[in-house]
């Protein structure tokens, strides 16, 4: 198997199976332009992912190497936030920034499987929670007004007599 | 003629200590994890079970058989906590994908009505109560439905206090255990307490691309979720307040026949959220579809068990059943089992 040499963001080099490295679609795209199919020895740049994300990246990308790839559509997705397999489950058990920087490499380096858990945790840290709590949860200053806030929380009462 | 029972030559029953009390086990079924208790003895022998189910799960597979039509006759034979210790609820209740399914069992079993069950039934569901507790109290996951179940135990207790004539019989000593139990967990549902995160935790939730919190939002599939998030800031309330996520919504709950009922003529300008919220009157939150994973019922065993861990299953085991079943237009999958379902089978 051909290697493929990725390099981070503060310069650290990991050299990943070729296949491995394709289950992201941004380098599967710049792979496929620029031909890179022979025998050089090119040096991948991802300048938007540090050295510590990307490492956890390869490692997510190469448990699940051989998972069959997902669905096209984009409607229509799977919402059950709780559907995540136990091995990432896991394996993200990361702090908060962790795993928002492991959202942000996965849009970036456009990974739709990591995107797809990555989200679900975050959606399952606000499942059930008041507003108040999810405020709490993720650090967010309340940015509206008293008026505001009484106006919304009014909107929404109505939907549930509904 | 003498009637002789499928294991007349099994080598008896053993005395397994688990996390609810002493239980008498096949000593066939538990050989395993017996060996493997005598190895490690620092934890209790119900935990090592289970983690002897994830070594070799072939082995030891949590599942319990049933009788499927409940009659008066069967009822005593169909026992509750039989089924909560063997289809191991309680690592359930740990588990992303199982736990959700075992709070909404317990949400219909813990309340008024829970001193109608046996003794044995009461301190299998707060035993599991307390581990759904204690991980909440861990993880923070879904307070809304931690709440429900608190709720549900005050009542269980103010049902218990008020016991008189015609109360709840029974023994005296399995109370008291209970009303400790009980103070235990709510106590530990009083203390749960979010942690901010702290200020060198970078990126904040709110510094990801807008592209980014949308995948979020998209992901949460009750509209509570999606009304509470919108209430807690001005970003996210306007990602709220896309049609898309409404549409998505309404596509994962309803199907395209039912949609098309409530569908305005105008075709242009439709709004997904009330076409959301009349769907929500009319047909009711599926329940199928909530659950990452569900009890299914095998048609052939007749025997509840977690689909994604599987079961040591008759067609499986017997090649000449197998094939019957091929010939006879294949083998039928399992029907999953709603939790109002799981409570029939019992006749609760």
């Amino acid at each position: 198997m051909p290697n493929i040499k990725l390099q981070s963001s503060d310069g650290e080099t990991f050299e990943v199976d070729v296949e491995i490295a394709k289950c992201s679609v941004t380098i599967k795209t710049m792979l496929e332009d620029l031909g890179m199919d022979d025998e050089e020895e090119e040096v991948v740049p991802l300048p938007n992912v540090n050295s510590a994300i990307l490492r956890k990246v390869i490692h997510w990308a190469t448990y699940h190497k051989d998972d069959p790839p997902p669905p096209e559509d984009d409607e229509n997705k799977e919402k059950r936030t709780d559907d995540i397999s136990s091995w990432d489950a896991d394996f993200l058990k990361v702090d908060q920034g962790t795993l928002f920087e492991l959202i942000l490499a996965a849009n970036y380096l456009d990974i739709k499987g990591l995107l797809d858990v990555t989200c679900k945790t975050v959606a399952n840290m606000i499942k059930g929670k008041a507003p108040e709590e999810i405020r709490k949860t993720f650090n967010i200053k309340n940015d509206f007004t008293a008026s505001e806030e009484e106006q919304v929380r009014k909107e929404n009462e109505w939907c549930e007599e509904k | 003629m003498p009637f002789i029972s499928k294991d007349w030559r099994s080598p008896g029953e053993a005395w397994v200590k688990t996390g609810e009390g002493w239980e008498k086990k096949k000593v066939l079924e538990n050989c395993k994890s017996i060996t493997f208790c005598k190895r490690e003895n620092s934890e209790e022998a119900d935990e090592k079970e289970n983690r002897v189910a994830n070594v070799d799960s072939s082995s030891t597979q949590p599942h319990c058989h049933i009788t499927i039509k409940c009659t008066k006759e069967i009822a005593g034979f169909n026992e509750l906590d039989e089924a909560v210790k063997r289809l191991d609820f309680r690592s359930a209740a740990r588990d992303v994908r199982r736990s959700n399914y075992v709070r909404a069992l317990l949400s219909l079993l813990v309340g008024r009505n829970t001193t109608a069950l046996s003794g044995c039934a009461q301190r299998a569901l707060l035993a599991t109560l307390e581990e759904v507790a204690g991980h909440a109290a861990d993880t923070i996951h879904d307070p809304r439905s931690l709440r429900r179940l608190v709720d549900g135990l005050r009542s269980l207790r103010a049902a218990e206090r008020g016991a008189c004539w015609g109360g709840p019989l029974g023994s005296q000593i399995l109370w008291h255990q209970h009303t400790a139990k009980i103070e235990r967990i709510l106590n530990t549902v009083a203390q749960m307490k979010i942690n901010e995160p702290g200020p060198e935790i970078h990126p904040k939730l709110l510094q990801l691309p807008e592209e980014c919190i949308r995948e979020i939002i998209l992901r949460l599939s009750d509209h509570r979720d999606l009304l509470s998030s919108a209430q807690a800031c001005e970003q996210m309330a306007a990602i709220v307040g896309e049609q898309r996520v409404w549409r998505e919504l309404t596509m994962f709950h309803f199907d395209q026949q039912q949609i098309d009922l409530v569908m305005p003529k105008d075709k242009e300008n439709v709004d997904w959220k009330s076409v959301y919220h009349s769907l929500k009157k009319s047909f009711g939150i599926n329940e199928d579809r909530m659950y990452a994973e569900m009890l299914s019922l095998c048609r052939y065993c007749r025997c509840l068990f977690w689909r994604s861990l599987g079961h040591p299953c008759i067609a499986d085991q017997c090649p000449e059943f197998r094939a019957k079943l091929q010939e006879a237009g294949g083998i039928a999958p399992p029907s999953p089992v709603p939790p109002s379902a799981f409570l029939k089978f019992f006749s609760l």
